[in-house]
């Protein structure tokens, strides 16, 4: 029988450490020649394992590097930035903090904004937020939108957001709230790393508990069950780095995505060619790059104006 | 022009690697099976590792993806029997590549806590071996004198951690996917 797919990966991966560690030539050394003639499956696991070992040291590269704050422009960010110094100095009982503050975004502007305890907030497309940083509460409003917040720790102060009905309570941990309001309103929680408890009030049950990679839908309506998809949490917050992530969508539903964030409108005229699928990644502000690779890919006709981009059938010529 | 093999390995670790997660879930959608998906990957890899330069790939996630598809639809067409649905779910997916620009930085970004976690989830022998090279940038011969152990014993822990790494990002992905059986995803499954 031959080697399964796993025994080769494993002899690759130390392999893949002798390479790292000595400096090995593969080309040179008559052992390693030895066994990639035996199976010419042998150079692609090499290769993937170098790659996940080129992968980490990428990945401490990265690592050293700050997400940066983006902001409306400096005078904002300087106004935080006096914000939080304030904040350091009267310890967190200062009159300042008394006054919820509003947080807001435009269609198409995605904001991290740095809060007041320490936490962070990631704000999504036309949604708005109201922060009240208390010395013994922390109450977050999400009155529109979406919003994925990092936590700092203070166990006296519990993070609490409010979408509608609907509770997340958190100590320190991340997670997203997104608020949908058309059709049936729901509210979408995703944990990303830590445990939050979330509710809907007036509801008679216990608070669902959520740990990373979990995500519910939390609706007026009947209970739903907790689900656990890591991946999808991370497809579905790509847009805090101004990215829409397909896998797998129709090109209804993407379009959905792409005109949740920009005034010209990507419309689909053809009912077939709106059920093609779509795997790929694109910035959430080029839809025209977007309605460029869908016509190249399906010989698609693409109509510009200022307000849409109208996706159709390649007229007969 | 012939890459550095360094400069081949560099790519596939920052472009194609970070995406095998999302390939091998697709795959499996498709109605692979789980053993199918190995192979299927496997052969992306050897394939790659045949390339002389990587230049003309602009999209890695779209080339991953494209590269499995055609692997895919060569076994479904060597095989004797194929179930019909198989066909037309990898058929009708299309890849669409965006210009070379988005992609990038930000995609290995999102995928560093992922690693970060992998290594956290490490037995602890390994993951401190781990950590003192690679994030740390130790020799074997100093991470040997650091821990009072010989160079043989930090290799062959090296090589177990590596080992589970890799098969962790195998892995991940089959548990997304049974569970995504149970959530509602509607708009995937297309009516023809």
């Amino acid at each position: 029988m031959s080697p399964s797919a796993s025994e080769i990966d494993d002899e690759a991966a130390l392999w893949a450490v002798r390479i790292d560690a000595r400096g090995l030539d593969g080309v040179e050394d008559p052992e390693l020649q030895a066994w990639l003639a035996g199976d010419h499956r042998r150079a692609g696991a090499l290769l993937r394992a170098q790659a996940a070992i080129s992968f980490l040291d990428r990945g401490r590269a990265l690592a050293g590097s700050v997400p940066a704050v983006e902001g409306r422009g400096p005078s904002r960010r300087a106004l935080i930035a006096a914000g939080g110094a304030a904040a350091a100095m009267v310890g967190g009982v200062g009159l300042w903090t008394l006054r919820p503050r509003r947080l807001d975004t435009g269609l198409g502007e995605i904001r991290r904004v740095p809060l007041a305890d320490g936490s962070m907030v990631a704000i999504n497309t036309s949604s708005a937020l109201e922060v009240d940083i208390k010395a013994r509460a922390r109450d977050i409003v999400l009155k529109q939108g979406e919003a994925w917040f990092q936590v700092a720790k203070d166990a006296k102060r519990p993070f609490v957001v409010s979408a509608g009905p609907v509770r997340v309570r958190a100590v320190g941990t991340a997670f997203s709230v997104r608020r949908s309001e058309r059709g049936d309103p729901r509210v979408d929680v995703m944990v990303t790393e830590g445990v939050v408890e979330a509710w809907v009030e007036g509801v008679d049950a216990p608070p669902h508990r959520l740990s990373a990679g979990d995500m519910i839908v939390l609706a007026s309506a009947a209970p739903t069950p907790v689900t656990e998809s890591p991946s999808e949490i991370e497809r579905s917050l790509a847009w805090r780095n101004g990215e829409i992530s397909l896998d797998g969508e129709s090109l209804e539903e993407a379009a959905r995505l792409f005109n949740r964030y920009n005034s010209r409108q990507i419309v689909i005229q053809d009912p077939d060619l709106a059920k093609e699928r779509f795997v790929g990644l694109f910035q959430t502000n080029a839809p025209e790059s977007f309605a460029a690779a869908v016509a190249a890919t399906l010989g698609a006709d693409v109509d510009t104006d200022a307000r849409t981009i109208r996706i159709g059938r390649a007229r007969a010529s | 022009m012939t890459q550095s093999r360094a400069e081949i390995i560099a790519f596939v670790g920052g472009r194609i690697l970070p995406h095998e997660a999302d390939v091998r879930a697709w795959l499996l959608r498709s109605g692979g099976s789980p053993a199918d998906v190995d192979d299927v990957i496997q052969e992306t890899y050897c394939r790659l590792a045949a390339l002389e330069n990587t230049a003309h790939i602009i999209n890695g996630r779209g080339y991953f993806f494209r590269m499995a598809r055609n692997i895919s639809i060569e076994k479904i067409r060597r095989a004797r029997i194929v179930r019909i649905d198989c066909i037309t779910e990898i058929d009708a997916l299309n890849v669409v590549d965006d210009e070379p620009s988005p992609e990038r930085v930000v995609a290995s970004r999102r995928e560093l806590h992922r690693v970060r976690r992998m290594i956290e989830d490490l037995p602890e022998r390994c993951r401190q071996i781990f950590t003192l090279r690679r994030i740390h940038g130790l020799s074997q011969k100093e991470i040997a004198a650091r821990l009072g152990v010989t160079e043989n014993v930090v290799e062959t822990q090296a090589a177990r951690g590596l080992r589970l790494i890799l098969r962790a990002l195998s892995e991940a992905t089959a548990q997304d996917h049974s569970v995504s059986d149970k959530t509602h995803e509607p708009f995937r499954k297309r009516d023809r």
